[in-house]
């Protein structure tokens, strides 16, 4: 990423809280919906489309992150309650990884599973901490004593951090780690053999998408003001893989695109159904069109709307040509100590 | 005695557990496939059973019924889901399954409503005594029912001619096809028995638990019964459901007391809430860390 | 540098190696020939850890190197490269490349920031010239390498391994699957990289020719043993060889 594309980056963010705090109440509430189910897209898409490990343990994380931010903003500690409510997140999902560091692709889905009731059971028994099945109430962010009480306000908080997510997802993008991570996910023995230490590779692959996912718990209990078990269930797990999915595993600007369809579809059913008086069996159908949804995305598009997108966008595709290249005869020196001719 | 009591109503339970488990076992032998729609089918499968007895049929019939018309959902499911995602990863079908799961759970809200229903009675009230032992008509018919089905299918599966090719196809389905079998009918003949068994199980499980849409949730114990007995085991997925079946009944009646005696004495907890539901999970935790296997499973018989 | 003394590799009843010593000095250019299931490949996956030895011990620069992961291999200066090229997805030429090199060295966080932001990419500048260019990849280097010929891929794949500045090369069969001309670059570049980066070079190959115009030294397996070891001139009167390769009494 270069510093003129760092700066579009920035400018776009920009230019949504500005439409953050123009939109009403409704309006800036749908955006944080989103953008904070952005973040956690992200987030599990690094775990699972790139580095290949499915799981179903991320509302789990997102109820560690809310519970931690929870309770620590209400013991006043304003806006550090953000990042080390991802750094209880980042450390809940190194513990659910290392066991999983032995396990291969469908044991180790079944066991997030697993780690997603066993954390559920752990919101409703932990009740000094959690206050069981009721829930936690929370009192709203603080930043620097200034009570933050608006939509419009949490949304421009939620786009920041959106921001802060992207750009650590780009520049690991960059690193060797990044590059291992997919090839981890293409083929694990062939990384091994590759000289890759795996079981480190996807470590980090666990504490980084951890880490976001407790960023974006911890910005949910403060725009809903409560955290309850039955919020960080099976269901919102499931919500999210759907999300990856839908957007394009893999794809950064899948995730986004993802989230975004998976957050507003609700809402743009409810509004289908309010405006055809069939208010009754929403819930229901909304369930139905996502269930179906999933289905139909892959079946025929596994690759999600982001390739979708990109197949139709780019219309001419230029065939690289593969030609043979035409040999020079300089001898290059290098900084690297290796002094290599061309071969002809 | 307490023991022994909670010991026979766990093995009732153990064996619908069983049932259900047998059928996830089935899909993956034969497909490769973990049908997490499992607990969907388990719960439509009553869901059904309860639909025929408004209808005004006879119970034995309705449960006759249900189970066959939850064949044909199971072979509908492969047919129209499964069939054209042969060459997908297996992100991708892990995740149809789940999207089933997520549709057939909407219908049944959508059709039923949310709230817990009041099965029909299949068995007669009152209990016997055996030995001491005090146990329901509703637990000792569910549980031998499930535990003569279960023990009948495995006998299918190695005695029958269909078995025979059920098993050929699980083996290597190349080989099969090369052979002659139709591998492809085999797999939806999978999938429908796998649904067919999920339903009975369901509709049993009404009998003792109710009926709700929290059904598809019981549904998911399939999953540490099968990593316990081994993911490739039929045998296994018997043995492993009734263990667990004990296993959540001593949890409930001996070890859930005794904690929550321990945590209120010295802290603020008081109640460990539904510990037997997320112990088997516990358990399939430590299965998968120390043998992932199973007690019945071959090594290196996981498919990535 | 390296030093394999009496490696025995069973599996079930079947020797596939036995009592091999392998000495590798450094710079130096060896090859491992011999028929089919004469145990080479199995040598070589047990120095690079994918087998451990039933007996025997393996010495890098003086350090038992045996069972220890491909990734602390790579970190003490062994690299290989693979006979199947696997297709990993859309990662491009230089990602691979780059992967390959950054498993060595570590750049700094910040300087990576610094570099993205200023649009600079010195590594890939530097590998590019170094390795790229001279294997004839440059203008491939932001092509998937599943789009790539079987003989490109190969060429990425040695690429990759180089980027690590290794200081022993394992190849297993090199030259396999490739034309002629491409082949006899392929040696030369081998050479090339001995001469400049003195690194020693281990090679399993079939092609005589390449093996002669390339090696210092040959050694020769059958049946997981040792048979003979020298200079490429002598490898083809020594009547053992004879009798193994060409059938001879």
């Amino acid at each position: 990423m270069s510093g003129t594309r760092l700066w579009i980056t920035f400018l776009v963010a920009a230019a949504a809280c500005v439409l953050a705090l123009m939109l009403g109440r409704f309006g800036a509430y749908l955006m944080h919906a989103v953008v904070i189910a952005s973040i956690s897209a992200l987030a599990l898409n690094l775990l699972t489309g790139f580095c290949g490990q499915i799981s179903f343990a991320q509302a789990a994380l997102l109820g560690v992150g809310a519970y931690t931010a929870g309770n620590l903003g209400n013991a006043g500690w304003g806006i550090l309650s953000i990042p080390v409510a991802g750094m209880a997140s980042a450390a809940s999902s190194a513990l659910i990884g290392l066991p999983a560091l032995r396990l291969r692709g469908l044991y180790f889905a079944i066991a997030t599973l697993a780690a997603q009731f066993i954390f559920d059971y752990a919101f409703k028994i932990l009740d000094p901490l959690t206050h069981g099945v009721s829930g936690l109430l929370i009192k709203p962010l603080t930043i620097l004593g200034y009570v933050v009480q608006s939509d419009q306000a949490y949304a421009v908080i939620a786009i920041i951090c959106l921001f802060v997510t992207w750009l650590t997802m780009v520049f690991i993008g960059e690193t060797t780690l990044g590059r291992a991570f997919l090839v981890v996910r293409e083929n694990e023995i062939v990384a091994k053999g590759m000289g890759i230490d795996v079981a480190r590779t996807k470590l980090w692959a666990f504490v980084i998408s951890g880490f976001f996912a407790g960023v974006a718990g911890a910005l949910l209990a403060f725009t809903t003001r409560l955290a309850s078990p039955e919020a960080f269930g099976l269901s919102l797990s499931i919500d999210y893989v759907a999300m990856i999915i839908v957007g394009g595993l893999g794809s950064l600007p899948g995730s986004l695109l993802g989230a975004a369809f998976v957050t507003l579809l609700p809402e743009l059913i409810q509004r289908v159904g309010e405006a055809l008086n069939i208010a009754d069996i929403l819930s229901a159908a909304r369930e139905m069109a996502f269930g179906l949804l999933i289905i139909v995305f892959l079946i025929f598009e596994p690759r999600g709307l982001s390739a979708l997108l990109h197949r139709l966008a780019s219309r001419s595709q230029t065939n690289i040509a593969l030609k043979t290249p035409q040999p020079t005869s300089e001898r290059r020196r290098s900084e690297l100590g290796l002094k290599l001719e061309k071969v002809e | 005695m307490y023991a022994l009591q909670l010991a026979t109503a766990g093995l009732a339970i153990g064996s619908v557990y069983a049932l259900i488990a047998i059928g996830v076992v089935l899909i993956y032998k034969c497909s490769g496939v973990v049908n997490f729609a499992q607990g969907a089918f388990v719960m439509l499968g009553a869901y059904f059973t309860y639909a025929i007895t408004r209808l005004g049929l006879t119970p034995v019939i309705a449960v006759f019924l249900s189970t066959v018309l939850m064949a044909v959902a199971g072979a509908a499911t492969e047919r129209l889901v499964l069939r054209p995602m042969l060459k997908a990863p297996v992100v991708a079908i892990m995740m149809v399954t789940l999207g089933v799961l997520i549709f057939l759970r909407a219908v049944a809200l959508a059709v039923w409503g949310p709230d817990q229903i009041a099965f029909p009675k299949l068995f007669p009230d009152g209990a016997i005594e055996i030995f001491g032992i005090f146990i329901t008509y509703n637990y000792l018919t569910a549980g031998s029912l499930s535990i003569c089905l279960a023990l009948a299918f495995l006998a299918f599966y190695r005695f029958t001619a269909i078995g025979l090719m059920q098993r050929c196809t699980a083996d290597n389905s190349r080989a099969a096809l090369a052979i002659g079998i139709h591998t492809s009918n085999q797999i939806s003949l999978a999938w429908s028995m796998s649904a067919g068994l999920a339903g009975l199980g369901g509709t049993l499980l009404a009998t003792l638990n109710g009926l709700s849409l929290g059904l598809s949730d019981i549904g998911l114990i399939a999953f540490p019964v099968i990593v316990l007995g081994g993911l490739t085991s039929l045998a296994g997925a018997v043995v492993a459901g009734l263990l667990l079946g004990v296993l959540q009944a001593f949890t409930d009646g001996l070890v859930t007391p005794m904690l929550e005696g321990l945590l209120r004495a010295y802290t603020t907890i008081y109640s460990v809430g539904a510990l037997q539901q997320v112990l088997p999970y516990a358990l399939l935790i430590l299965v998968l860390l120390v043998r992932p296997q199973g007690i019945f499973g071959w090594r290196g018989s996981e498919r990535l | 540098m390296l030093e394999a003394t009496g490696v025995t590799i069973r599996f079930g009843g079947v020797v596939a190696v036995d009592a091999l010593d392998v000495m590798v000095r450094a710079g130096e250019i060896v090859a491992l020939i011999g028929p089919n299931g004469a145990g080479k490949t199995t040598f070589i996956n047990c120095i690079t850890g994918a087998y451990l030895p039933d007996d025997g011990q393996v010495y890098w620069k003086g350090e038992n190197i045996v069972g220890l992961t491909p990734n602390a291999l790579t970190r003490r200066g062994i690299g290989r490269t693979f006979q199947n090229v696997a297709s990993l997805h859309d990662l491009t030429v230089l990602d691979i490349v780059k992967l390959g090199y950054g498993l060595r060295h570590s750049t700094p966080l910040p300087a990576v920031v610094l570099n993205a932001l200023r649009g600079r990419d010195p590594v890939a500048d530097e590998l590019n010239e170094t390795l790229l260019h001279p294997l004839g990849l440059a203008d491939f280097r932001h092509v998937p390498i599943q789009s790539l010929s079987y003989g490109h891929r190969k060429a990425v794949d040695l690429a990759r391994a180089l980027a690590a500045q290794p200081q022993l090369l394992l190849l297993d069969e090199p030259v396999a699957g490739l034309s002629s001309s491409e082949g006899r670059s392929l040696a030369a570049l081998i050479r090339r990289v001995r001469d400049r980066l003195g690194c020693a070079v281990l090679l399993i190959e079939h092609k005589m020719d390449i093996v002669n115009s390339t090696c210092d030294r040959i050694i020769v397996m059958a049946a997981g043993a040792k048979i003979f070891e020298g200079l490429p001139a002598d490898v083809q009167v020594d009547p053992e060889v004879r009798r193994v390769y060409l059938g001879e009494p």
